[in-house]
């Protein structure tokens, strides 16, 4: 059993700055959880205290059904990659992987035995003998790996093992991870800021922002069902659009463009219904935003093209809508894309749309997400 | 190759650079060696002679032969090595709670031991003579050991924490999940990554006190007179032995060389850590 609990953990430092609000969730037994949200949303603090290389201010915290508030890090059975990836660097990849098993007090040749397994699972079996400064970036990475595995502990903390490699890499330690976790079937916490990591490999994701928890759910239902404006924004890429508009009856008016809403939307957001004058926030990924000469709908805005970006498979329309922009509160947000308030629309390569034209853009409109403008969750 | 002149050009200067700087340095040492080996007649010749017109190791053969010299060596040793063990035990595990728990606590500690760096140390002297006579340590061992380290300890702290400012935080919490106390990850992983660090600290603190000259002026006499005291004597009411001063001299520093040349690499290491990402 080890299952991981967490239940109203908060985290306070000496000057008052309260990281981790009333955090609850659990990871069951072998899943795989990623943590996700922008810099400093707590994250890393979450996993740091489930380590316990942090102390946690209040709350329970269980491993395996035992409270382990107060117990050391050592003795929490627990293995931690970290993003430098901590390898000791006197020390060959060898004595790296036999460490924890030397301090656990296990017979050598049992160590030797783990040792060159974890070696074998990790394609290490020929660096054994080196240091890590010999090692490139993606083989310390495996090192730091098989230091955790090599325990067969009861649960993985990863944070942001990934960070250091470059894309292309990082792309094939992720498999290898994911796969890994599988195999051996152990609890995982996986930390990171990218959101892409974290749909592609989680079970389950929590989603944080300024030391709140956001959403705790499966990728999926994350990017399907967001209960809030910042889950649906921080959560596909690019971002949902996200603007101001008023819903009367079945017709929404966005901007100068209005439309109706198809009555599915009303059958499954019940309380949409008998809306009048209704301010809503209404949010729109990308792909449910198509070029209405090749994909017409019922549901058409016509709006100025600032930018394409052809891609080969698709082009990325940058459109000016004259709606309010809503910003979803991602801090980081802002260095990723230039022009902000834009929406992004993704079109088929086929579409003749040049910038500088006024496109005439199809809405899925089953596919827009509403949210209430002063709490800014989800309308159901 | 045009490059590769201006390269070379830019190689010349450089090592010209270099052999001034060598040459500034080591010109008063090597005055020193070649005074050492002149005949005592030829040492106070004028004008003086920078080399020896014979080589004669007479100088060497009156200070090893006179019975105040080896004991002080030997003093000077034992105080030395004891001071380096005594301020690195220390220093070194203050410097690392101080660096890696930082707190304010820990930010003025290390502001103390830079302010004691600023007090001269002429004026501590007649505080430490009156603590070690009512301690009776006046004019022993241990009592010069404890006035080298209390001069040598602020030092080796300022070092080591420079040097552990380079250690990341991450290797001793990989400790600690690994199945480490906080304790045995310092012992076992972060003492050996600072093996380098250590090097460059002890020496440091060695040649403070295989050097100093002030403390074992005030605090010892006959007994543990070390090296420094026993080399200035020479300058005698008979006048300056210039030969058997500077032979003793040579002597002295050779164990410091030799010291300096075995622990080169870690000297290297230790001084360029942190320098580059590993």
């Amino acid at each position: 059993m080890s299952a991981i609990e967490l239940r109203n953990v908060n985290k306070v430092y000496g000057n008052r700055f309260h990281a981790l609000h009333d955090l609850s969730f659990d990871i069951r037994d072998g899943e795989f959880m990623v943590f996700v949200g922008p810099s400093g949303c707590g994250k890393s603090t979450a996993l740091r205290m489930i380590a316990g290389l942090e102390a946690i201010t209040s709350g329970e915290l269980r491993i395996g059904g035992r409270l382990v508030n107060d117990v050391d890090p050592k003795d929490r059975d627990i293995a931690m990659v970290f993003q430098s990836y901590a390898l000791y660097p006197h020390k060959t990849v060898r004595e790296n992987i036999a460490f924890p098993l030397q301090m656990a007090g296990l017979p050598k040749t049992e160590i030797a035995n783990r040792v060159d397994e974890a070696a074998r699972t990790l394609e290490l079996t020929t660096l054994l003998d080196h240091r890590p400064a010999l090692l490139s970036g993606g083989q310390r990475q495996r090192v730091a790996m098989g230091r955790a595995i090599v325990r067969k502990p009861a649960a993985f903390l990863m944070d942001e093992p990934l960070s250091n490699l470059d894309a292309k890499l990082r792309v094939q330690m992720r498999a290898e991870i994911a796969s890994l976790q599988r195999k051996l079937n152990v609890t995982t916490i996986y930390v990171t800021h990218d959101q892409v990591e974290a749909m592609t490999m989680g079970d389950r994701v929590a989603v944080m922002k300024g030391g709140v928890l956001q959403q705790v759910d499966t990728p999926q239902n994350l990017y399907n069902r967001p209960d809030n404006v910042f889950v649906a924004a921080f959560i596909g890429s690019p971002s949902m659009n996200l603007y101001e508009a008023v819903l009367n009856g079945r017709t929404l008016t966005l901007g100068s463009n209005s439309f109706e809403i198809p009555e599915r939307v009303f059958e499954y957001r019940p309380s949409l219904n008998g809306a009048s004058n209704r301010q809503v926030i209404i949010g729109i990924r990308p792909e449910h935003m198509n070029d209405a000469a090749i994909r017409p709908s019922s549901a058409e805005i016509s709006a100025p093209v600032t930018l394409v970006e052809a891609l080969g498979s698709e082009s990325m329309l940058h459109l000016n809508i004259d709606a309010p922009w809503v910003d979803a509160g991602d801090p980081d947000a802002v260095a990723d894309i230039g022009d902000e308030k834009a929406a992004v629309a993704r079109f088929s390569p086929k579409s003749t749309v040049r910038a500088g034209d006024i496109a005439r853009v199809a809405l899925d409109a089953e596919e827009l997400h509403f949210f209430e403008p002063d709490t800014r969750t989800s309308i159901w | 190759m045009r490059r590769a002149r201006r390269f070379n050009i830019n190689g010349i200067l450089i090592n010209a650079a270099a052999l001034v700087l060598v040459l500034s340095y080591a010109l008063p040492y090597v005055y020193l060696l070649t005074t050492s080996i002149k005949p005592a007649a030829d040492v106070q010749q004028i004008p003086p002679s920078f080399l020896p017109a014979v080589v004669s190791l007479e100088n060497f053969r009156e200070v090893l032969q006179s019975s105040a010299l080896p004991k002080a060596f030997a003093s000077s040793l034992v105080v030395a090595v004891l001071t380096t063990v005594l301020s690195l035990a220390v220093a070194v595990p203050a410097a690392y709670v101080a660096t890696q728990y930082r707190r304010r606590i820990t930010t003025l500690f290390l502001l103390f031991a830079l302010v004691t760096r600023m007090v001269p140390s002429v004026s501590l002297g007649v505080p430490l003579f009156q603590l070690l006579k009512s301690l009776g340590l006046l004019d022993t061992i241990p009592g010069l050991v404890l006035a080298h380290t209390s001069a040598a300890v602020p030092l080796a702290l300022l070092l080591m924490s420079a040097f552990f400012e380079g250690v990341p935080k991450e290797l001793e919490e990989a400790a600690r999940m690994d199945g480490c106390t906080r304790f045995q990850a310092f012992r076992k992983i972060i003492l050996p990554v600072m093996i380098g660090g250590i090097a460059v600290t002890g020496l440091f603190t060695f040649i403070t006190s295989w050097n100093e000259f002030l403390y074992a002026l005030l605090l010892t006499s006959e007994a543990t007179k070390t090296a420094p005291i026993v080399i200035a004597e020479y300058n005698s009411v008979y006048g300056l032995a210039w030969g058997a001063m500077t032979a003793a001299a040579v002597l002295y520093s050779l164990p410091v060389i030799v010291v300096t040349l075995a622990l080169q690499k870690q000297i290297v290491g230790g001084l360029t850590f942190g320098a580059v990402k590993g």
